[in-house]
Formats: structure tokens, sequence, C-alpha cells
């Protein structure tokens, strides 16, 4: 597995290590010739509307499909978690609220992660836990800093409901109607796991000198938090948004084209072909938006979509899937600042994965710098 | 297109420039890789030589000023080159220290006996909520950031230091240096002069070393443009790993329990046949005693001298000598957290607070690696193969 790869071997790569292979994995398989992504050999778009987050999670994490017992205390576990540390809820009143929710929430991860037990079991049992519980404590803090943010009091979660719908009723503080549910679940589920994106990255080298994967997952988080990464959903829509309709996104795509500007939402390091993620979740984004009466909103999306594929799609930029997120979680009602929020959620199951992956006998990641003098 | 056999021994590791794209040996762990281009640092992995912006180490060590030592590595000018600089970079830093009550609160909520280093994450995560909001543009300069992050850092680490020792908060005494400020944190004391020197000498040769894992970690959450307080709160949870800063904890575990070099003798041959590892030996990047190590060694003898316990620096220069004699025909050689975690101990700290103190010193670096780094940064993308199972259907 990735870290047990050839001991040396001579490789050609860019700037920002692209076009490197660190090493293998049996994980997920992310073709970005052929626009294909699988979770440990099934493909994510027949996975969608077929699984539930959990059992992805359990996927991409342990390698198999869940049978109903295993689910059942897979399951089980993930409940058990559901009520984060309260001193990570109460740093929340310790830090401004003009502070960037993103940073918010990293404050209450970085304050709950002083209660994760050292040192860390490593036996099999553990070896679930310490995931479960990073997945569920994050979900319950997010929840609580969205509804801090629009100054609601928070919501206590609710055992009988699955992941997906825990969060977004803690969150939104009501059970979601059942298509709000569904799309939200397929967003998580295609978000689950992307090969070694830079989060997933520095997770790695994170975990590589040893700490434990609380501390992995906060690097990854803090790698999402960049305008350049998990940022982007937010920004693409906030583009979207500020559009009257899909003539207007023509006309200004055409202008915006023309002045050579980047696109949020577009085009991506590996996939040079539609995304696939992008074509699973878009029927979602189009139901929700028509029982909203936003209609508008998707077409606009749409239009965008074709000017801007149309011009560079001949350069390998297509819609990635920070395009099409947000027009699923603005329909659902969480508010704008949150949208990064559901992708944190669920591609931390991936770094996580990779972790596990690595752990055994990976080498501590030190690449080398190549010294310029300064005459 | 450059071409770099950088794993054979001989490979020098200065340019002119590299020509993108690359091809270069790679090995475990990424060793062998060019992750990045750099003014900052110069280390030579087959000579043994380091240097911070053209000076030597040796240079930096003999005189150890950390404050000049990070305006250096930061600015790339020297105290003779920017007199009125480095005094501005002084106050600017020291001045820093104050942190917001809040934060100070977060610190002290948490229970005494938490890992340093967990503490230290929460608390500069706070400290980026206080520090920058929501508005904030963070694609321009961000180096007054960066140098504030340097005194919030260590008065944290002052702050930690105290909670754990269960004394109250207090912030340093105004305009007194950095090591100063967390040398009377940590013993709740004025410090003595060759104290402050000592701690100046640690965080000095701690400050930068390459993209080790930390400094890489945050550049490469830098690359995806994160605010400068995340950079470090990624690079601090790669620091505490036992496989780097966290080795330093590991010293002291395995050292304090040895009672004479008789027992250091005998808990060396046992722990090297049973294959355990010895925390402070083995480096990737050199095949050499590391350059550090000379100068830990005789101010870890010195002032064990001055402090009544040369017995200690005995046991430690015998489990030396015999981890080497044992270790060094196979290319492991002692590393900077063997002395340097002795160091920090004779200073008064306990193990557990070895990782954080080192953290101090490596902000300057951290700072000026990622800084520079962002001018002319890439998103850091690589790829893996997948060796896994063939498609299915659910």
């Amino acid at each position: 597995m990735i870290g047990n790869g050839p001991v040396c071997a001579e490789q050609t790569y860019g700037r920002g290590l692209a076009g490197l292979v660190v090493g293998d994995t049996a994980i997920s398989e992310v073709d970005g010739i052929r626009g294909r992504l699988l979770y440990r050999g099934y493909p994510v778009e027949q996975l969608v509307g077929r699984t539930s987050f959990e059992e992805v999670a359990y996927l991409v994490l342990f390698g198999e499909m869940p049978d109903a017992s295993r689910l059942a205390d897979w399951t089980a576990e993930l409940v058990r978690w559901r009520h984060p540390p309260e001193a990570a809820l109460d740093a929340l009143q310790r830090v401004p609220a003009r502070a960037h929710p993103l940073a918010q929430y990293r404050t209450m991860m970085t304050v709950a992660a002083c209660h994760i037990p050292e040192p860390e079991n490593t036996e099999l049992d553990a070896q679930w836990r310490r995931p479960a519980r990073i997945l569920s404590w994050t979900a319950g803090l997010a929840a609580y800093a969205i509804r801090h943010l629009q100054g609601l009091a928070p919501v206590a979660p609710r055992d009988d409901l699955g992941y997906a719908a825990n969060f977004l009723y803690q969150t939104l503080g009501e059970p979601p109607s059942e298509e709000a549910l569904e799309a939200f679940e397929a967003s998580l589920v295609v978000q689950a796991e992307h090969g070694l994106h830079a989060a997933a990255f520095a997770a790695l080298i994170v975990i590589s000198t040893g700490a434990d994967l609380g501390s992995a997952v906060l690097a990854g988080m803090g790698a999402l938090s960049g305008a350049r990464h998990g940022g982007a959903n937010q920004l693409c829509f906030e583009m979207l948004a500020r559009l009257e309709g899909p003539e207007h996104a023509r006309v200004w795509a055409l202008e915006a084209l023309a002045r050579g500007h980047r696109f949020p939402g577009f085009g991506h390091r590996v996939y040079k072909c539609p995304d696939p993620r992008v074509r699973s979740l878009e029927p979602y984004a189009e139901a929700l938006l028509a029982s909203r009466g936003q209609k508008k909103l998707w077409h606009t999306y749409l239009a965008l979509r074709e000017e801007v594929e149309g011009a560079l799609g001949a350069k390998g930029i297509y819609a990635n899937v920070d395009s099409i997120t947000g027009l699923l979680y603005h329909p659902i009602g969480l508010p704008v600042s949150a949208f990064p929020i559901p992708f944190c959620l669920a591609i931390q199951t991936g770094w996580m994965a990779h972790c596990l992956e690595y752990l055994p006998d990976g080498r501590v990641i030190e690449p080398g710098a190549v010294y310029i003098d300064p005459e | 297109m450059s071409k770099l056999q950088t794993l054979s021994g001989a490979f020098d590791w200065r340019a002119e420039a590299i020509d993108w794209p690359v091809t270069t040996d790679v090995g475990p762990g990424l060793a062998g890789v060019v992750a990045a281009e750099t003014r900052v640092m110069w280390l030579d992995p087959s000579s043994g030589e380091l240097a911070y912006r053209g000076v030597p180490i040796d240079a930096l060590a003999s005189s150890p000023d950390f404050e000049a030592t990070a305006h250096l590595l930061i600015t790339g000018r020297g105290p003779e080159e920017d007199p009125g600089g480095l005094a501005n970079f002084r106050h600017q830093v020291r001045s820093s220290r104050l942190l917001p009550p809040d934060v100070v609160d977060l610190v002290r909520s948490l229970d005494p006996a938490t890992h340093p280093t967990r503490i230290l994450r929460a608390g500069v995560s706070a400290l980026g909520c206080h520090e920058l909001s929501v508005d904030d543009d963070l694609s321009g300069s961000r180096q007054w950031r960066e140098l504030r992050i340097v005194g919030q850092v260590a008065s944290l680490v002052g702050e930690i230091c105290r909670h754990r020792n269960g004394l109250g908060s207090r912030a340093p005494e105004e305009g007194c240096s950095l090591s100063e400020g967390v040398l009377a944190a940590l013993n709740d004391r004025r410090p003595e002069p060759d104290e402050i020197r000592a701690l100046d000498l640690l965080w000095v040769l701690y400050a930068a070393h390459g993209l080790d894992a930390p400094t890489f970690t945050s550049m490469v959450v830098a690359s995806c443009l994160a605010d400068p307080y995340y950079n470090i709160v990624a690079g601090l949870s790669a620091l505490r790993g036992p496989k780097t800063g966290g080795a330093s904890e590991s010293v002291l575990d395995q050292l304090l329990p040895l009672d004479n070099p008789g027992a250091a003798e005998a808990w060396v041959r046992k722990a090297i046949d049973s294959g355990e590892t010895i925390a402070g030996f083995g480096h990737r990047a050199y095949h050499m005693p590391d350059p550090r190590v000379v100068i830990l060694r005789k101010e870890v003898a010195a002032m064990a001298r001055s402090r009544g316990r040369s017995e200690l620096f005995e046991i430690a220069r015998t489990v030396e000598s015999a981890v080497t004699r044992e270790l060094a025909p196979k290319g492991v050689f002692i590393n900077v957290n063997f002395y340097g975690a002795l160091l920090f101990h004779l200073l008064g700290a306990k193990p557990p607070l070895a990782p954080c103190l080192i953290a101090v010193g490596r902000m300057a670096g951290m700072a000026a690696l990622v800084s520079e780094a962002l001018d002319n940064i890439r998103l850091y993308r690589p790829l893996s193969r997948y060796v896994g199972v063939g498609d299915r259907t659910p």
C-alpha cells in the first residue's frame, strides 16, 4: 500500500508535485481521463441513491460493503459518539463571532482533540472507534457551529436518525424532507473519498510522523479551508447567486472568459473531462431547486456551465463537484458560509482511510528542497 | 527539464533554478523529491552543512540570539545589515505576546494534564479567530501576521508551562526577550543568563530544517490558501508525532529513568536486541552526524556541570557511544533531539513540554519557508496508483 512502493524509482513531476506518484492505494481509483471515480472498485454513480453514507464510509474505511450485522455495529458506534465534549462546544463562546466559520469550527475541533484519550489503543476495536468518534463528533460540532453562527440555540442529536438526517436535524432544527435528505446523502456519498488530493496528502504527512488520527484530520481540514480547495463551493455559489438569470450568465461568462477570468468550481487537477460527481448530483439539484421554486438558479447554473465548458472544455476545464453542491445546500437551507462543512464531514472519511492504509510501516514523509543561491 | 540524481551520496542540493518539470530519484517517504525551491536555508546531507540565509549554523550558534535569527530567516537580513529593521522586529514580536483574555481562559479551561502540544494547537486556533475576521483578504502580504505568530506562540507556550505546573496565568514582563519570557513562565522565577543563552541556542538550532514533516504539512496547507493560523495548527499537528518533534519527549522518557552509566549501557544493549526504537537517533537528511549535535553536546555538558547534574550527561554520553557503536555502521546517527531534549530538561522542562518548546523556535523557520513558498506556490496535489480490486457493482 502507500508507503510500500518501490524503494527507489525515477519520476518526473512539476511544481506542486503534479504528476508525482506517492505510492499505491487500494481505496479509490480516480480516473481523470475517462471521468471515473471508484471506491474500492464500486463506481460512485452506482452507490449514489442506493447506499447510505454510513455504508459508504464503512466501505471506504474498511474495504468491503458491510453486511447487516456489521452495519448495525458500525451505525451504533457512530451514534455513540454523537455528543462531542462540552468543552469543545463551550469554546465557541470564547471566539469572536466575526471570525471565519471554519476557524471557529477548527477551534472546536482542536479543543475536542484534547479529549481524545492517549496513548491511542491500536487494537482492532479501536481501529474503528477512532474514525467513528471523529466522524460523529465533527458532525455534532459543525451543526452546533452553524446554528451559533445564525444566533440559534443548539439542538440535541436524535439517535433514531441516520448520520445525514441527524446532521440536518441538528443544523436546521427539524427533520429534513425526504428529497432534501436524499440529495444531502448523495452529496456525502460522492464526496467521501477522492484519492490523494491536497488535504488527504496533508493528513498523510501528519500520520506519517506517528501522530494520531485526530491530528491528521485537523491538517486535512486546514488544507480544505483554503480558497483553492474546499472553499470553492461557497465561492461558486456566490458567483451564481450574483447572476440575474441564464441570459445574464451567458453574457457575463463570455465577458469574463475574454478577460481570462478563472471560475471557482471549474477545472480540476486530475479530471480533464466531466467530473463524474457532477453528473451524479445534477438530477438532485434540479429536482430540489424546482420544488423550491428556484428553477431560474438551476438554469443560470446550466447556462454558465455550458458557456465555460464550451470555451474551455477543449483545454480540459469542466465543472467540478464544487460547482454543484451549493445548489443542493442552498435549497436544503444551509447558510452559504456553511457550504464547505458537508464536504469536510464526508471527505475526512477518505483521509482517515488513507491514514489507516499508510500506518503499518509508512515512512515519515519528508521531501527535499533545492536551495537557490541569492546571487 | 532538470534531471537530478537526488539520492546519490554526493548530490548537491544547491541550484541556480529549477527547470520544471523535474526528473529525480524518489524514495520511500518522498526522499529525494524536490518539493520546493528556497532561499531561506541550506541543508547539505552529504557534507552536513547547515546555513540560514547563507549564514553557517556555527556562526549563529556562537552568540545565539533567537529573535535576530528569526528576523534573518523571515526577512533575509542580518543584524548588521538592518539594525533598524531588527529593532522594529524585536518590538513587534515582543509586543504581540499580549494574548486576548478569552484565549488565556480557553487554555486554562483545559485539563492541565492534556498533552501541551494539543493545548498549544487549541490556543493557536483560538488566537486565529481573534486575529482574523471572515472579511480579511488572505491573498495579500501576510508577513505581519507571521511575525505576530512567533511572539504569540512563545507567549502561549509560557502560559501552557504555567498551567501544566499548577501556576496561575501571568503575561511575560514587557520588553523582555522571548526566551526570558518563556523561562520565567516555566520556572516561575527570573532566569539566569546561561539559561537564556541556552534557550536561545536551542531555538536557533531548531528554527528551520528544510522541509521536515511539520514544515511540509504547513506548506501543503498554505498552498491551498488557508489562513496562516490554520497552517500553524496543521504544522503543530505533525510536530508532536513521535517520529519528529515528539521524539524529544521520548528521549527524556528513555533517559531519565537510567540511574548510572552502567544501567545505560545495559539498557541500550537490551533495546537494540529487542528491536526497540531508541529516540534521538536516525535522520533522513544526514548520512552523517547531525551538525547541530556537536554544538548541543557541549552546551549540555556545561549546563549539567554547573547544575550538579554531570551524572545525567555521563549517562547520555554512554547511551550515545553505545548506540553509535551499534548503529552508525548501518547509517543511523544521533540527531538534534537527543541533546536538545536534555537541554530543555536541564532548563526545567518536564518531558511532555519539550515538543511544545521546540515549536517556538520552529515557528520562525516555518513562517519564513511558508511565506516564501506562497509567492510562487501551486496547490500540492500528487497522485497515488490504484492497486485495489477491479470494478464491481453494489
